[in-house]
């Protein structure tokens, strides 16, 4: 398409604000988590970095008093990736499991159970939080990694993913695994598995982001700082700020906050080159 | 190295639709058996059905003598060509050959050497490494023949395997099936729409419709002896001629269209309904006058090698299709005079449209 060069600059003043307001705020939390506490309180947020990053980003990475807790940002970050990395890998294996029985097995109650599945989407953690944590609680699992991410797997919106992909996967290629003597776990691990390469790294990427954003389960689950996921650490941090007489430590609440946020850009970054690689080298 | 037997083999489906009515079918060891009929005809399904794909509803599949109707696919010792080749995407050539292998459990150096030996036979020794997608549909064919053959099966079973091939292609893909099959010796089932590829691959042709075997029989055999008219319709290109006829009081000639009489040496009862056929190669041109029909020129295909001439015959109602060798120069609305000989004219009763 001709594209004038007028357009083509307003084009480009468009995307590059867009970009600026997106990224401004983020660039100002780094800046600000620099600077010495006494410095920000008595000048506010700061637009250009300042000396103290290492000596600020140490202390709450290494230093549990930083975060005023019994834990450091370092055990945090720890949880959370417990957290982000069960929750996208448990939801890719049930998704895929229950969507395989779903489209390949023929039993009489495929339909209706996946739309009892599907039906799930209208019911989010939020609704049904309180008999959760009852049952989490019942089964002692409260203060576990295992009572994090357990009631969390099951996931509609995979199933009905990867449900739609293997819909379309053609049926030859069963046909030709079972002639080859591939019974239904050999089919689903050699073929099926190695075919949703791409549909898998799309889900990871999407559920581990969702599962680090995790914040009103792991707070309710966890009373035990040991398990504080990083974005309960950043409340605690922030709420610790108004507490006792000492000068608020906004620039660690800003380093807390910018670490929680590297791990999700670096797993979109990273898999995101796979998952284009895959969408472009397409295996059907 | 096997035979197969269908005894009144049936199929129905869930919701009650009757794609195959029992048929009867033994196919000798080494036997290359092709099954052809227009879609929906349920010759794939009958495929299927020895496969193992579908089930058996009624009557019995062997193989080798050996009741197959309950035995899972992979435990028949068949392999099976597929029309869109159902190669793994995943997976190299060389691993798409050896996975049936694998599963069975051969041993590493096995698989190497029967892969190798299927990759020579096929000439797809420079492309074992490359993935299916690299490969032309040519070769992509090659490796799904592969597949088939380096399990050595008692049965190769191929649905529609050209198909997805362009015209030339598919010539060579014929030709090269056929001297696989004959140097190898097994016993093949071929399911085609195209009855070229049926006539010519054949040691014994099976014309289906609506899930009844219509004849069984050798090509030669089909095409000189058509057990009906759909089946004198369906085999040869073009195809056959059907004029509506009555058989004279003298039994001795056919009345077609306005009063034209044709010699027949058939044993059929005067004054009798019938349909005629007669194939556009052995109708003949005559000198003017001295022929039987006369018609007139429609439309004229020249195809180099021979000329199809479309013509419009008696009053109108009937057209006939002539072909003839080589190259002939008509105009539209030409008058010509054809023949034909007694012998190769086709007697189908009208009602059955069997063939008298």
């Amino acid at each position: 398409m001709y594209q004038s060069k007028w357009r083509i600059f307003t084009n480009h003043t468009i995307l590059i604000l867009g970009a600026l307001f997106m990224i401004m705020p983020v660039w100002i939390a780094f800046a600000s988590s620099t600077h010495t506490r006494e410095f920000i309180f008595q000048n506010g947020l700061q637009f250009w970095p300042g000396g103290h990053m290492i000596e600020n980003y140490g202390a709450i990475l290494f230093d549990p008093a930083a975060t005023k807790g019994r834990v450091t940002a370092l055990e945090m970050l720890f949880n959370s990736m417990v957290l982000g990395l069960g929750f996208a890998i448990g939801k890719v294996i049930i998704s895929m499991m229950a969507a395989y029985a779903i489209v390949y097995f023929r039993f009489k109650l495929a339909v209706p159970l996946f739309w009892v599945i599907f039906s799930t989407l209208l019911l989010p953690l939020e609704v049904r939080i309180v008999p959760s944590y009852e049952v989490v609680a019942n089964l002692g699992l409260l203060n576990s990694y295992t009572g994090l991410i357990l009631p969390l797997i099951a996931s509609a919106t995979g199933t009905f993913f990867f449900r739609q992909f293997y819909r379309s996967v053609p049926d030859e290629l069963l046909e030709a695994a079972r002639l080859d003597g591939a019974g239904p776990v050999r089919f689903f691990i050699d073929i099926l598995v190695p075919l949703s390469v791409t549909m898998i790294a799309a889900i990871f990427i999407i559920m581990f982001v969702v599962g680090w954003n995790q914040y009103l389960w792991p707070l309710l689950m966890t009373t035990d700082d040991q398990l504080y996921t990083i974005v309960i650490g950043i409340k605690q941090v922030y709420n610790s700020l108004y507490e006792g007489g000492q000068i608020p430590q906004f620039p660690k609440a800003f380093a807390l906050t910018i670490m929680a946020t590297i791990p999700p850009v670096l797993v979109v970054v990273i898999f995101q080159r796979m998952f284009i690689k895959g969408l472009v080298e397409t295996e059907k | 190295m096997a035979t197969v037997t269908l005894n009144q083999a049936e199929k129905t489906y869930p919701n009650g639709y009757k794609a195959i009515h029992g048929i009867d079918l033994a196919i000798k060891d080494g036997e290359f058996t092709v099954l052809v009929g227009p879609s929906g005809c349920g010759k794939s399904t009958l495929l299927r059905m020895i496969a193992g794909l579908e089930s058996i509803s009624a009557g019995e599949i062997s193989i080798d003598d050996k009741v197959v109707n309950k035995v899972a696919p992979a435990d028949r010792d068949i392999a099976m060509v597929f029309q869109n080749y159902a190669l793994y995407p995943h997976m190299n050539n060389f691993d798409n050959m050896a996975y049936g292998l694998r599963n069975r459990g051969y041993s590493k150096t096995d698989i190497e050497s029967k892969v190798r030996e299927a990759a020579r036979i096929l000439q797809l020794e420079d492309h074992l490494e490359r993935k299916p997608r690299q490969l032309s549909g040519g070769q992509r064919q090659r490796v799904a023949m592969g597949r088939a053959i380096v399990r050595q099966p008692k049965v190769f079973l191929f649905d529609e395997p050209l198909s997805n091939l362009d015209a030339k292609l598919r010539v060579d893909m014929r030709l090269e099936i056929k001297n696989l099959q004959q140097r190898l010796g097994i016993t093949s089932v071929y399911v085609t729409h195209d009855q070229v590829e049926a006539m010519t691959l054949a040691d014994r042709l099976i014309v289906m419709n609506g899930g009844v075997a219509e004849q069984i029989g050798t090509p030669i055999d089909i095409y000189e002896k058509p057990a009906t008219k759909f089946v004198a319709g369906f085999i040869g290109s073009p195809a056959m001629n059907f004029l509506t006829a009555k058989v004279s009081d003298d039994c001795k000639h056919v009345i077609v269209g306005d009063g034209v009489m044709l010699d027949i040496d058939h044993d059929v009862a005067g004054g009798q309904a019938v349909t005629a056929g007669i194939r556009p190669e052995h109708l003949s041109l005559a000198n003017n006058g001295d022929g039987h029909i006369n018609a007139v020129v429609r439309m004229v295909e020249s195809l180099g090698a021979e000329t199809l001439v479309y013509l419009d015959f008696g009053s109108g109602a009937d057209n006939v299709t002539l072909r003839l060798q080589g190259t002939h120069q008509f105009a539209k609305n030409d008058a010509l005079s054809l023949t034909v000989q007694a012998d190769k004219i086709h007697l189908f009763d009208i009602e059955t449209g069997k063939r008298i």
